[in-house]
């Protein structure tokens, strides 16, 4: 026990060591604030679609009682993707895409994709929050607590001493990697302690995933710090490997493989898809209108009671053309859906190798703010579109008075996503680069 | 300061420094990064701009297909306008992956920007995007203080610089010297990727569009060495200042973190913290409320437009709109455009000014960190920064009204006054040749001058940089001790 006091005395005696650790707290802190900013702006949103929405209603409701159909040309309702407090401490794609989605019954294609207002400065800035400084900053740490922790013996002189007095002298190295890698583990443990209480989480199962994937890696590193000490060179060369390593992982690896994978998959789809959107409804003020009405009967074979009006501007037909964007793109929607599976499938694959961006993908997971958790919301804000065309239509055709209809039901709702984590395929890739690291490390732990 | 001493410092400095086969395998290790990124560049922007170009052409193929009709629905069935990826893009990607390249341009609304790299990405874009920019602003700079950090420090610790300065060199002429053999090193690595970019720029050498992109590349080039110029001498300078190599390197590399992940990315936090941009669905209300006072064309019974009704009868001396020489219909949407695009613009500037705000602590950063200010200058010039972006914004904006108000025109003109309202049908149409006749929205490259008025600030701060590095070197060859 008190050789670990001592090793703990000698790590913490430096000013350097000390400002990294005060710093990395600092910057935790302040990736968590930031984070809960990010949640707070959400929540302030929640609140103000609320209150909109009722006004928006009565307002709508006031001008166009008598005519239903143009009533819903205008009105619009709300759809939240509810954001997982956890979302604070691994904002991911959720700055990106919009949270809270108004839509009208229109074609929902011409709505799908319409972005929040965001600054792109920001964007690619990227986050400070709490997952950056566990992937970029703790890293650095290790690096800063260690880089010199066999070399130091050799260069003050120490290291015979060592060698002659202590049992093992890999153990000797193992122990003092040791009392490192709990300090780090107990800043570590203080920062989800204080995540907890400023972002006020619940304690849940995927909390846990979050703080376990980060011990794992945090070890991942003390392995490759442990592989580059063990080969006894001199501290300068050990800090500058190190560092290489690091920006290799962390920047060049991750910074190459999105130029791979941007110029490989590009999305010409998305863009087609908007093009035929566009015409699948306008072409059909032009088209004959019973094609039109008997192509959306095919859609909705309940609706074929309310017949064939084709004399003038009806708004049977005009939502049948409406319908029509959404049903002729569905060729290039689907073209596109594909690309973005392949495209989201390729990175995880890449991912899967480079700890670090696997982790960033796994945080994102867990808050629910990952690139395929926005593409379910998208599909769940599908859902709901079709669910408010099929309570509308029946009555636009009918021609039913916006009054008949009780509007205090159309509440904002709330989409909650999913987390789906399959357990051994988000801790394998960390624990086998560990292991990995351990094992190339071993011939040069005989020869120490 | 004898000029041939400097010169034999360098000299000496440049055959040290590339002695050692590690120095070549960095330099094959940064060729190696230099092609790649030049080839994913290259790629990337020439399937992004056939991707859009072929787009347009599509739209506007259905655009011009458009049978005989009312002209009230040509501006509803619009156009789309497809960002140009600029071509100096293929050196500095800037905020070109998260930049919408994608607008419907329709009347009455003002739709997004959409289809961004970003959108079809996942959280790994975050990680940043390798571009030969980066490769300079980032990379190089590391490297640049791999070589150096023991050029004077080294030579501190092993006794020689005692023997050089009693034999007469000075202090001043060791530092110069050092400082552009790095530099002189530094162009080693600067020139392929100089190479590269003049090459791609001869190969898409575009004649129709004036963009500036020789004169920006030159900007963009003197820029870099003035960079390099500021490294290097960095480098020299804490070398010197250090006790030993070890605690140069250390320093260094603190430094480069500083300057390069943390300060600016905490910049941006910053102003992203202190000016918050407000709700998509605050920002629209707020127009909605504007335009409800000021007049709503939907309203039947609105006041402005009863009053403009009233005041036109009096002076065509009519009674009912469908005795009026116009389309009385066409009449109504034009000022209900015109009123409603000027209140978007008031908001849209508004938001604008909130995202300068935010990017502003970025900029004045650069005063105090010369890596933001080339990586400003950089994106600027290469027409991927944020002020490009806001351009074309205005520019499809511009091209939007013009669409809305051009068949609003017609409307008044062909369409007989006799039809009230609604633009469905065969019987009140016009020929579609008018459609041809309205010209093809074409991505106009942001002025040479507004990129230089945006790149100003940073310019001149880099200007600043290199004036206070000369500072530098002179400050500390009257302060450096040997020993």
């Amino acid at each position: 026990m008190m050789l670990y006091k001592l090793f703990l005395q000698q790590c913490i005696r430096s000013k350097e060591v000390w400002i990294s650790l005060i710093l990395i707290t600092l910057l935790g802190i302040v990736g968590i604030v930031i984070g809960n900013k990010h949640l707070e702006r959400q929540q302030d949103s929640i609140a103000e679609v609320k209150t909109y929405q009722e006004q928006h209603f009565d307002r709508q409701v006031s001008l166009h009682n008598d005519d239903l159909g143009l009533l819903l040309y205008y009105t619009n309702f709300a759809y939240i993707n509810n954001l997982n407090p956890l979302a604070g401490l691994s904002i991911g794609q959720s700055d990106i895409h919009p949270t809270v989605k108004r839509i009208t019954i229109k074609t929902f294609e011409a709505q799908k994709y319409d972005t929040d207002l965001v600054n792109p400065m920001n964007l690619q800035s990227g986050n400070l929050d709490l997952s950056f400084v566990i992937i970029y900053l703790f890293p650095l740490l290790v690096i800063v607590l260690t880089f010199n922790a066999v070399s130091e013996e050799t260069e003050t002189g120490t290291w015979r001493l060592v060698a002659i007095q202590s049992k093992s002298k890999l153990g000797f190295i193992i122990s003092k990697l040791l009392v490192r890698l709990i300090l780090l583990y107990t800043i570590l443990i203080f920062l989800f302690f204080i995540a907890k209480l400023i972002l006020n989480l619940s304690l849940d199962i995927d909390f846990f995933w979050m703080f376990g994937l980060s011990i794992l890696y945090i070890l991942f590193w003390f392995t490759v710090s442990f592989f580059i000490i063990s080969f006894k060179k001199s501290s300068g060369f050990n800090a500058l490997l190190l560092l290489s390593v690091w920006l290799m992982l962390i920047i060049l690896l991750p910074a190459g493989i999105n130029a791979y994978v941007t110029s490989k998959y590009p999305v010409p789809e998305a863009l087609s898809a908007a093009i035929a959107q566009r015409d699948g409804y306008h072409v059909k003020w032009d088209t004959d209108k019973q094609a039109t009405i008997e192509k959306f009967y095919r859609h909705y074979p309940q609706f074929k009671k309310y017949g064939y009006p084709t004399d003038g501007f009806n708004w049977l037909w005009y939502y049948a053309m409406q319908q029509m964007g959404d049903d002729d793109s569905k060729k290039q929607r689907d073209a596109f859906n594909k690309k973005i599976t392949l495209r989201e499938n390729k990175s995880n694959q890449i991912a899967s190798v480079i700890p670090n961006m696997h982790l960033q993908l796994a945080f994102n997971q867990l808050a629910g703010t990952s690139m395929s958790q926005q593409l379910e919301y998208l599909n769940a804000t599908d859902a709901f579109h079709e669910k408010l065309r099929l309570f509308f239509y029946p009555k636009i055709f009918e021609g039913q008075l916006a009054d008949t209809v009780d509007w205090k039901q159309f509440v904002p709702e709330y989409y909650k996503t999913k987390t789906t984590l399959k357990p051994m395929k988000v801790i394998a890739p960390l624990i086998i680069a560990s292991i990995v690291m351990i094992v190339i490390s071993m011939p040069m732990t005989k020869r120490l | 300061m004898q000029w041939a001493t400097i010169r034999l410092f360098a000299v000496h400095f440049w055959r040290n420094a590339t002695a050692p086969k590690s120095f070549y395998l960095l330099f094959f290790i940064f060729i190696l990064l230099t092609a790649y990124s030049a080839v994913s560049g290259i790629k990337n922007h020439t399937t992004q701009n056939n991707i859009r170009q072929e787009h347009q052409v599509k739209a506007r193929q259905s655009w011009e297909a458009n049978p005989d009709k009312h002209p009230h629905r040509m501006a509803h069935f619009g156009t789309f306008a497809f960002r140009i990826h600029p071509t100096l893009g293929i050196f500095d990607y800037g905020l070109e992956s998260f930049t919408g390249s994608t607008v419907f341009l329709e009347a009455h609304r003002q739709n997004s920007v959409n289809f961004s790299e970003a959108t079809f990405s996942t959280g790994i874009l975050r990680f940043g995007e390798l571009s030969l920019a980066l490769l300079l602003q980032l990379v190089l700079p590391l490297m640049l203080f791999f070589i150096g950090f023991s050029s004077v420090a080294g030579d501190k610790q092993n006794g020689t610089l005692k023997i050089l300065l009693s034999q007469g060199a000075t202090w001043k002429e060791t530092i110069f010297g050092k400082s552009i053999g790095l530099f002189a090193i530094s162009l080693l690595f600067f020139t392929p990727i100089l190479l590269v970019v003049i090459i791609a720029l001869l190969l898409f050498e575009n004649p129709i569009v004036n963009d500036f992109r020789w004169l920006r590349l030159l900007i963009i080039g003197m820029s870099y060495l003035v960079f390099l110029f500021i490294i290097s001498a960095i480098t020299v300078v804490v070398s010197a200042s250090s006790n030993a190599p070890k605690n140069a390197l250390l320093r260094l590399l603190g430094i480069w973190l500083l300057l390069v992940i943390l300060l600016p990315k905490s910049a941006q936090a910053m102003g992203n913290y202190w000016f918050p941009t407000p709700s998509k669905l605050a920002f629209q209300s707020a127009i909605e409320k504007e335009v409800v006072q000021k007049g709503d064309s939907h309203n039947p019974n609105d006041p402005h437009y009863n009053h403009l009704r009233d005041s036109v009868f009096k002076v065509h001396n009519v009674s009912k709109v469908t005795d009026l020489p116009f389309n009385y219909s066409g009449f109504v949407m034009r000022e209900g455009e015109k009123i409603t695009a000027a209140l978007y613009r008031k908001h849209q500037a508004k938001l604008v000014d909130i995202y300068k705000n935010q990017n502003n602590v970025t900029r004045f950063s650069s005063i105090i960190n010369p890596f933001t200010a080339i990586k400003l200058i950089s994106m600027t010039m290469s027409g991927t920064d944020f002020s490009s972006y806001i351009d074309f914004q205005d520019k499809t904006d511009d091209y939007r009204y013009q669409l809305a108000q051009t068949m609003n025109e017609l409307q008044m003109e062909y369409i007989s006054p006799k039809k009230e309202s609604g633009s469905e049908g065969k019987t009140h149409v016009i020929g579609h040749e008018h459609w041809e006749d309205f010209q093809d929205f074409r991505h106009e490259p942001m002025a040479f001058a507004n990129s230089m008025k945006e790149a100003f600030p940073a310019l001149l701060s880099i200007l600043f940089w290199a004036i206070g590095t000369m500072g530098l070197l002179l400050f500390i060859s009257k302060r450096a001790k040997a020993i």
